[in-house]
């Protein structure tokens, strides 16, 4: 049991973004997955599993954007309980490929309102940085896989 | 007959790409009402490609969608270059070809081991396999590292590939690394071959009388053809969008579409009910026993469509490395800078369709029909004709709120795993149109 108990847990979230670091993280997985596994539990990742809890994380590795209401809370969630909060790509970093409406002009803003009005979006697309403390972060879009290997060690 | 009212709400589906929830009214034993919400926050890409060049056009696509980048990317040259009279090289065909089955290989196999197997299997997750099902968890892992070490050869990474762009590819291939990816491709067909034999035993069914549209491509490579239908249609790949009709979806942040009028399905069932004829050889001589199930009508058979179609992604691709000299070549320029066109591919999930207008180099317009949007209608009848069934067969004369709690797991159960055999991406149902709200 001591063994099991001192795995981390690890969750796995998207806010609004295409998954792309998700995705390429599961490439990643093909050569490193199995040696993590043996230090880590996934209790989150909704692209393979369904019975998932955001509790007494260990790492919250998190991608895409705050754009919404309801992207909010969950950040916000994510980051009461989890220790480390590891923002996953350019997107958590930045706001930017995914919150790129914070560059409309007026006409493509005007094309949109309604839209953001309709679904609670938030008066501009955050970073998670801007919404929540952030502990650590990794580069790229996707990821880079050197960098996110480096950082997830870390923690792990 | 018990009268039971039951609100069974799926809320963020798993195992699929992107977010999506499901609400289902029952009302007096009878199905009322489903609604498949698409919970995805738009990003505006219709919006953002405006006023920006036709040559970054394309990445800026890829990042619809994270799962299958590399569709967005070519589907997104393919109607660049049709647009501008830019004529890619056959090296380039060829290039484009190894990429997009790559993604086939990676994307096929991230669904059918990571998403669809749990349900056979009777667990949440592969990585809950038991032990005498852990070689599952390598195989699927190692069918994923070829896809993902081909993609990385020929077009520089799996997810947004850098290399890839209009005219060409910036980056030739690495003809020294041909040999070791090769062997990789050929020690992932027996694991393939099990796959297809995995997914062939599979009992389920649900059969309901729908519609098929594929493109459907001489050398099943995915890339060019004509669009054509179960019911006999043949369209030109241009004219696809004139044969659509968009559904609103209540509570949702995309549509539907219709084809002619009707629900239709598209993706690896539609493409091996329509051109299995054109698969590699040894894909045919291989899996020739699981070729004689198509056409089929069973929606689940679209599991052993994919992994059908993984088979043919390695056969064509060891073919072409095989056999082709690969040289550094300047991209294809354009003829023109302004001009309307429009191109489709099929995605791992489907045919999509781009359609631009470019003014002086400039995008001034694009529309895009994704595939799991179009199958988007098409899904929540057959979730209607599940329900409604599931309503009519539960026992009677039982007490009432035991068989609520026993119908609700049995339909999360069932409806999920049905979902699920559409490989839906969510990411990619959220963006196609411009949205007109008044």
């Amino acid at each position: 049991m001591a063994e099991i108990n001192s795995k981390k847990r690890v969750g796995i979230f998207s806010l609004t973004c295409d998954e792309g670091c998700s995705i390429f993280l599961t490439e990643i997985f093909n050569q490193k997955l199995i040696p993590w596994l043996e230090r880590m539990e996934l209790v989150y990742f909704l692209s393979i599993k369904d019975k998932t809890e955001i509790k007494d994380l260990d790492i919250a590795l998190v991608e895409g954007v705050v754009t919404s209401e309801r992207d909010k809370e969950g950040i916000e969630k994510i980051r009461a309980n989890t220790k480390i909060l590891i923002a996953m790509g350019t997107c958590a970093m930045t706001a930017l490929p995914s919150g790129q409406r914070n560059n409309f002009n007026i006409n493509q803003l005007k094309e949109i309102e309604a839209h953001l009005e309709k679904y609670k979006f938030l008066s501009k697309a955050l970073a998670l940085k801007e919404v929540v403390k952030v502990d650590d972060s990794i580069s790229g879009c996707p990821i880079d896989e050197g960098k996110f290997i480096e950082v997830f060690e870390k923690y792990l | 007959m018990h009268k039971c009212n039951l609100d069974v709400e799926i809320s963020k589906l798993s195992k699929i790409e992107g977010h999506a929830d499901l609400d289902i009214k029952i009302r007096d034993g009878k199905l009322e009402e489903v609604n498949l919400k698409v919970m995805e926050n738009l990003r505006f890409f219709n919006q953002a490609v405006v006023g920006q060049s036709y040559a970054a056009v394309p990445q800026l696509v890829s990042r619809i969608c994270g799962t299958c980048s590399i569709a967005h990317l070519t589907g997104c040259i393919e109607a660049v270059e049709k647009t501008l009279a830019v004529k890619p090289s056959k090296q380039t065909m060829i290039l484009r070809k190894l990429t997009v089955y790559s993604m086939m290989i990676r994307d096929h196999a991230l669904h059918l081991y990571f998403f669809a197997m749990p349900d056979m299997l009777g667990i949440d997750s592969l990585l809950d396999a038991p032990e005498d099902k852990h070689d599952l968890i390598h195989e699927a892992l190692a069918v994923k590292e070829a896809g993902n070490n081909l993609s990385q050869l020929v077009a520089g990474r799996a997810v947004h590939a850098p290399f890839e762009q209009v005219g060409g590819f910036s980056h030739e291939i690495d003809e020294k690394k041909i040999p070791e990816i090769v062997e990789q491709l050929k020690k992932i067909r027996p694991t393939i071959l099990k796959l297809i034999e995995i997914f062939a035993n599979c009992d389920w069914e649900f059969k309901r009388k729908t519609n098929f549209v594929a493109l459907v491509t001489p050398d099943f490579s995915f890339l060019e053809g004509k669009i054509k239908s179960s019911t006999g249609e043949v369209i030109e790949e241009k004219d696809y969008w004139d044969h659509l009709h968009k559904i609103v979806l209540p509570y949702s942040q995309a549509t539907g579409f219709e084809f002619e009028g009707k629900e239709y399905m598209v993706g690896s069932l539609a493409r091996l009910n329509l051109n299995k004829e054109n698969l590699h050889t040894d894909t045919k001589r291989d899996a020739s026993k699981y070729l004689e199930k198509f056409p089929s009508e069973n929606v689940y058979d679209n599991n052993l469509a994919q992994a059908i179609e993984t088979l043919h992604s390695v056969d064509h691709s060891i073919e072409l490395l095989e056999s082709n000299k690969f040289q550094k070549e300047e991209p294809a320029k354009p003829e023109r800078l302004t001009g309307k066109g429009a191109g489709a591919i099929e995605a791992p999930r489907g045919t999509l369709y781009y359609a631009l207008e470019i003014e002086e180099g400039k995008v001034k317009n694009l529309k895009l029909v994704i595939p799991t949007a179009q199958n988007l209608v098409n899904m929540k009848k057959d979730v209607e004709q599940i329900v409604s069934g599931l309503c009519a067969t539960d026992a009677a004369g039982v007490e009432t709120r035991l068989i609520a709690s026993l119908l609700e797991k049995k339909i999360i159960f069932e409806v999920s795993k049905l979902i699920r055999a559409y490989d839906p991406c969510m990411s990619c149902a959220s963006h196609f149109l411009r949205v007109n709200w008044t």
